[in-house]
């Protein structure tokens, strides 16, 4: 099959979350028009930053889930327990992008509102529900593993294995943390407006989102990691995946830890 | 960009959708693709962000007559209503190129139908849907009715 032909029957695998993940990337061309006609701001910078940071991220982590579908067993990605799920899952989504959306044309907070009673039960729900899409990973992690190494170069199978399995312990301690503290800065200025070029984390005092996002995107980084090993050492060498998985969870509690003690990941 | 200078650039937007309609009827797909999709998606694009931007703030609402003077009373709002006629006619304008190709309505026919929606879209829809009605009833098995 060529490159392209590929491509095109990568949807089939899981078509609900391609289909998901492509309209999120849709979504992104009203949200940028918001961005560019409203002038309101948010923590100092312009209020659909956030919406179409999420809309972006939640595209990546549904098409990569879908690049990921092909190798595990076709049995389980057609079981109907297995459909329910993705169904939640993306509902999960959706209900997040929602409350993200709306907040910001109202021109409030989604994360950390509970100034009104309705505002606090969204954001309880919110996350509910970022466990409940976040768990997709850990799902994706353990069927993976089950299909065995025999569809893909070795290390770059434990490599996603390893990186899927990370994501949901890593993000619950780095998100939840984020949570109890009531924002994601400490120390420093709280807003975005002086924030690192495109993530926008603080650059004068700690951020807890950095740990976060290495957390989250630790599905993409080690096998990120193990496709230049495969090229480098050979694909049967299954070491460097593992090396991989752990200076991962060494950079997090690095920048957890450091985030922590309010020292900017990189001034 | 001053909403004086969006409302132009729709306007010119939309021109070269309408005008992409009327070559559709006799042109190439990608005709039809700019009319009909790439153009009014543009416009709901740029409507969507000012109901996104400004409608939290309006006042007004839709349920009495007064209450949708006030909902456009503010310029943003003013603009979101003019590009909500713009992609729908267009929009609408689009289905009658299709419609027309597809159960060969004569196309002469429907220019004049798509400069009425262009102008009065909801007549210029009365305008198509009679035309279409009139010819299926007059088109028999064995008669084609007026030629295509």
């Amino acid at each position: 099959m060529s490159p392209l032909a590929q491509l095109r029957a990568l949807p089939s695998a899981e078509p609900i979350f391609a289909a998901g993940g492509l309209f999120l990337l849709f979504l992104a061309a009203p949200l940028l028009a918001a961005a560019w006609l409203d002038p309101r701001s948010f923590n100092g910078i312009n209020i659909w930053i956030k919406p179409l940071k999420f809309a972006v991220s939640m595209s990546l982590f549904l098409l990569t889930l879908v690049a990921i579908a092909p190798l595990l067993r076709p049995e389980f990605v057609r079981s109907r327990g297995y459909r329910i799920y993705a169904g939640v899952v993306l509902a999960a989504i959706g209900f997040e992008m929602a409350v993200i959306i709306g907040a910001a044309a109202l021109g409030t907070a989604s994360h950390f509102n509970v100034a009104t009673p309705l505002a606090a039960a969204l954001y309880t729900a919110m996350g509910i529900l970022a466990v409940v899409l976040t768990s997709a990973s850990a799902v994706y992690a353990r069927a993976l593993w089950h299909a065995g190494r025999g569809r893909t170069w070795p290390v770059l199978h434990d490599g996603l294995v390893l990186g899927l399995a990370l994501v949901l312990p890593l993000t619950l301690v780095t998100a939840f943390t984020l949570g109890g503290n009531g924002g994601h800065w400490v120390g420093g200025t709280r807003g975005d407006a002086g924030g690192m070029p495109l993530f926008g984390w603080a650059r004068d005092g700690g951020d807890l989102r950095v740990a976060h996002f290495f957390a989250t995107h630790a599905m993409h980084f080690i096998p990120a990691a193990a496709i230049p090993a495969a090229l480098l050492l050979g694909p049967a060498r299954r070491w460097p995946a593992w090396f991989a998985a752990g200076g991962l969870v060494a950079l997090v509690a690095f920048t957890y830890a450091q985030a922590l003690q309010g020292r900017p990941f990189l001034a | 960009m001053p909403l004086d200078d969006l409302f132009s650039l729709a306007n010119r937007l939309a021109l070269a959708g309408w005008a992409a309609l009327v070559l559709a009827l006799w042109g190439p797909r990608w005709l039809m693709l700019a009319g009909g999709l790439a153009l009014p998606a543009l416009l709901t694009c740029l409507y969507t962000g000012l109901v996104l931007g400004f409608f939290a703030s309006a006042e007004g609402g839709f349920f009495s007559l007064d209450a949708v003077g006030r909902l456009l009373s503010g310029r943003e709002m003013l603009l979101a209503g003019w590009l909500h006629f713009l992609a729908f006619d267009l929009f609408v304008g689009a289905w009658q190129v299709r419609t027309a190709r597809r159960e060969s309505v004569p196309r002469l026919l429907v220019v004049p139908c798509l400069a009425l929606t262009f102008l009065l879209g909801p007549a210029g829809l009365l305008a198509f849907l009679a035309l279409r009605a009139a010819i299926r009833a007059t088109r028999t098995p064995g008669n084609a009715g007026i030629p295509a």
